[in-house]
């Protein structure tokens, strides 16, 4: 775990959590009715961890994922309500982000409150640190957020590459979007620089270029200053490539990703999320598409950069084995809600919500007799319109009336391990569910 | 493959495509009828026919008399036209350019609306904008052309008396010379902008006829290509990697939408050809779709011939270009395989 208390950073109070999900509520409207996808989920992300969201598919994980970037289908979903907060960093100033010893080799920093420059007021709880509201973030704004402070791998490598555009294609344009001035440094532009070629090269290094810009730039004034800028674009995508231990990455960089396997798919999404040294980064069931073996190793290396660049980590996960071998803390989701939250060790050695213990008894172990493997009884529930009850009433084996009556809030049982089931809600008593007790 | 190797080897089979298809043709033809039929008249003796025949080679064989016509192509001799009472080979060029600057203007106004009305109306599904261009577009796929085509005369040029009917105003071409034979191409050559905008005048009205149905058709294919695109995995991607909504359209989205329309486009070129005929009749336009049906009707071979392995070559050479152009797009297409 990482040692928060010595952090590097000059803020008057600089904040344990990079990300705080609040009460967020997503809804789908469907021909029966309103489909509760997200119900007043809330959990944060500590700077430098990894959390797991583990839950069942339709369970709401890669919805609440993909609201860090603002990248649900809204309309027609609906934002109900909810906050999602994030502390970005900026680029160490010390060492220009290659890493030193003030910022932990990182490389990065907490940014400072804009209003009160890390002293610490209103806008920032005290805290000293930039806050921002994700979820009502302008367009303009979480853009330069998106693949920069917070990226994004997906489940599926081989339909999240474009099929059309080469690997350096698309990695190049990480580094444009977020990259433009030193990519303008590289060819001898400076920041205030303001003739054509500037202007020129300014489009080129931020994707405004238009087919006259291409033509002047491959003529002969310009042309220099654009090779310039074209090498350390090149130099950059193959670092990236490089920092994911594909061995000869100048040579992939011209390929298409239909010639490139799954896992070395996967390794070119990963330097594409990693290239901008993120201080979040989003990994929907980034191995579900892949053989085991590659699995592995790709788990092996996300571990590596994460351990290496301290960002923190969301990862969503179907995969309990999985999600126990890479996470610091677990987030178990169920038809909408965080059922169970907490340490890893605990979550795994003291399961304390009745959807948890199932879904621990359903993993088969090389002990587990034939015939002796649980299941969950029943299905998951539709989550139209659902009624104000716990939603694992009708599969669990301990519910009583007040379970159904009722939605048990998330609460903390011991240190760092919070559940929402009334099994451990001493003031319910009698009518309360327990453990000891099966009513079904 | 490479694809230099591919369009090459395509260029060497073309050759016996077109030989395929000028026996397909010459012998259809032929079932028609006599091609001196039109030549005769009730006053010649059987003798003269007899001559007649001989001299044009009529009496030999089927297979033999293709020979010769296949013999005087090679050599630039399409025969007589008695259409137009002149060598077919002179007189085609001229209809050829006619036709091509009326189906290059239509193929213009076609690609260009249908590509931008279709992006537009993608990218913004299930909107206003949407629903005004299915209707655009659903209007202009159902609507025959020729039936269009009569209803702006009767409005543009018969009611409001704004556009014109025909090629040009020939006083003014008259002081335009002929270069390449496409009028505004040759009136802005010539630095005459009076008679460039005569000939665009002209050429508004049957090019909008002719390329309003390619329009709704790429329109409809640009569109729906493009809504199933902006829903893959890729422009989630592409957006999370933070790129502008517009860059995701434009670099990401429509590239890719574009696969599939590029082959709507190759094909509907083709019906641009088949549709000149309807329109150039309507508008009296002196190419070679007017040319075709009035040699048709008059059983001129000769001119009939020449028109149909004119239109063959050109589809084929059209599907050449749209592999090649499919394969640069789709780098996963491998020609020849």
């Amino acid at each position: 775990m990482l040692d928060m208390t010595n952090r590097p950073s000059g803020l008057a109070n600089s904040p344990a959590t990079i990300a705080s999900v609040r009460d967020l509520t997503v809804h789908f409207p469907s021909k029966r009715g309103m489909v509760h996808a997200v119900d007043r989920v809330s959990f944060e992300i500590r700077d430098g961890e990894t959390l797991g969201l583990v839950g069942e598919t339709g369970c709401g994980k890669s919805v609440t994922g993909r609201s860090f970037l603002q990248l649900l289908p809204i309309p027609p979903g609906i934002l109900a309500q909810g906050t999602v907060t994030f502390h970005p960093h900026a680029r160490c100033g010390a060492c220009a982000g290659t890493g030193c010893d003030a910022c932990n080799s990182t490389g990065r920093r907490p940014a400072a409150c804009p209003s009160c420059t890390g002293a610490g007021c209103a806008q920032c709880n005290g805290s000293g640190a930039e806050t921002v509201e994700l979820l009502r973030l302008p367009e303009d704004r979480i853009r330069r957020i998106r693949g920069d402070r917070i990226a994004m791998i997906f489940q599926d490598p081989g339909k999240a590459l474009n099929p059309t555009l080469t690997i350096g294609d698309q990695l190049s344009e990480v580094f444009l979007q977020h990259r433009t001035e030193e990519l303008l440094d590289a060819a001898g532009i400076g920041p205030e620089d303001r003739g054509l070629a500037a202007r020129l090269l300014g489009r080129l290094a931020s994707q405004r270029n238009g087919s006259i810009d291409n033509l002047l730039l491959s003529l002969p004034p310009l042309r220099g200053k654009r090779n310039l800028l074209l090498d350390a674009l090149r130099n950059n995508v193959a670092a990236a490539l490089a920092e994911t231990q594909i061995a000869n990455p100048y040579q992939i960089i011209d390929r298409y990703p239909h010639e490139l396997s799954g896992g070395m798919r996967q390794r070119v999404m990963i330097a594409q999320a990693l290239a901008c040294n993120p201080d979040l980064l989003i990994a929907d069931e980034p191995t579900t598409a892949l053989d085991v073996t590659v699995q592995a190793r790709i788990l092996e290396l996300i571990k590596d950069l994460q351990k290496r660049r301290q960002t923190s980590v969301l990862y969503i996960s179907h995969d309990l084995s999985l999600v126990r071998r890479i996470c610091d803390r677990v987030a178990v989701m169920y038809a909408g809600r965080v059922v169970e939250i907490g340490r890893t060790d605990r979550i795994f050695r003291n399961p304390s919500h009745p959807y948890t213990r199932g879904l621990l008894h359903a993993v088969p172990t090389a002990a587990t007799k034939r015939g002796q493997l649980m299941a969950i009884k029943g299905t998951v529930p539709e989550l139209v319109d659902p009624p104000p009850s716990c939603r694992f009433v009708g599969r669990c084996p301990h519910e009583k009336a007040l379970c159904r009556s009722k939605n048990p809030e998330l609460a903390q049982i011991s240190d760092e391990h919070s559940v929402s089931c009334f099994i451990h809600d001493a003031a319910g008593a009698a009518d309360a569910p327990s453990f000891d007790e099966k009513t079904q | 493959m490479q694809l230099r190797d591919y369009v090459i080897r395509r260029l060497l089979v073309l050759p016996f495509l077109i030989i395929g298809v000028s026996m397909i043709v010459f012998a259809l033809t032929r079932v028609g009828g006599s091609p001196i039929g039109i030549y005769l008249s009730h006053e010649m003796t059987p003798a003269q026919v007899a001559e007649i025949e001989a001299r044009f080679h009529l009496d030999k064989s089927l297979p033999v008399q293709y020979f010769y016509w296949a013999r005087g192509v090679l050599q630039g001799d399409f025969g007589w036209s008695g259409v137009s009472v002149a060598p077919v080979a002179e007189v085609f060029p001229k209809k050829l350019a006619a036709t091509l600057e009326l189906s290059v203007a239509s193929g213009i106004v076609a690609v260009v609306m249908g590509l931008w009305l279709g992006t537009y109306a993608g990218a913004r599904r299930n909107r206003p904008a949407d629903h005004i261009t299915r209707v655009v577009a659903v209007t202009g796929a159902s609507m025959p052309n020729f039936w269009l085509a009569i209803l702006l005369l009767i409005i543009f040029w018969a009611q409001l008396g704004w556009m014109p009917i025909g090629r040009s105003t020939p006083e003014i071409i008259a002081l335009v010379p002929t270069r390449t034979g496409l009028y505004t191409i040759d009136a802005l050559l010539a630095g005459n902008l009076v008679a460039f905008g005569d000939a665009l005048w002209h050429l508004i009205l049957p090019a909008i006829t002719l390329g309003y149905g390619a329009t709704a058709i790429i329109a409809r294919m640009m569109r729906s290509a493009l809504v199933e695109e902006l829903q893959l995995d890729y422009v989630d991607a592409a957006r999370a990697k933070g790129l502008p909504e517009r860059l995701v359209l434009k670099k990401h989205a429509r590239r890719n939408a574009l696969i599939p329309t590029v082959t709507v486009i190759g094909l509907t070129f083709g019906f641009l050809l088949q549709g000149t005929v309807s329109v150039e009749i309507i508008f009296r336009w002196p190419g070679i779709g007017k040319w075709m049906a009035d040699s048709v009707l008059r059983g001129d071979q000769a001119t009939l011939m020449t028109y149909v392995l004119f239109t063959s070559i050109v589809f084929l050479v059209l599907n050449l270009i749209v592999d090649v152009i499919y394969a640069n797009l789709d780098r996963r297409v491998e020609l020849g395989k």
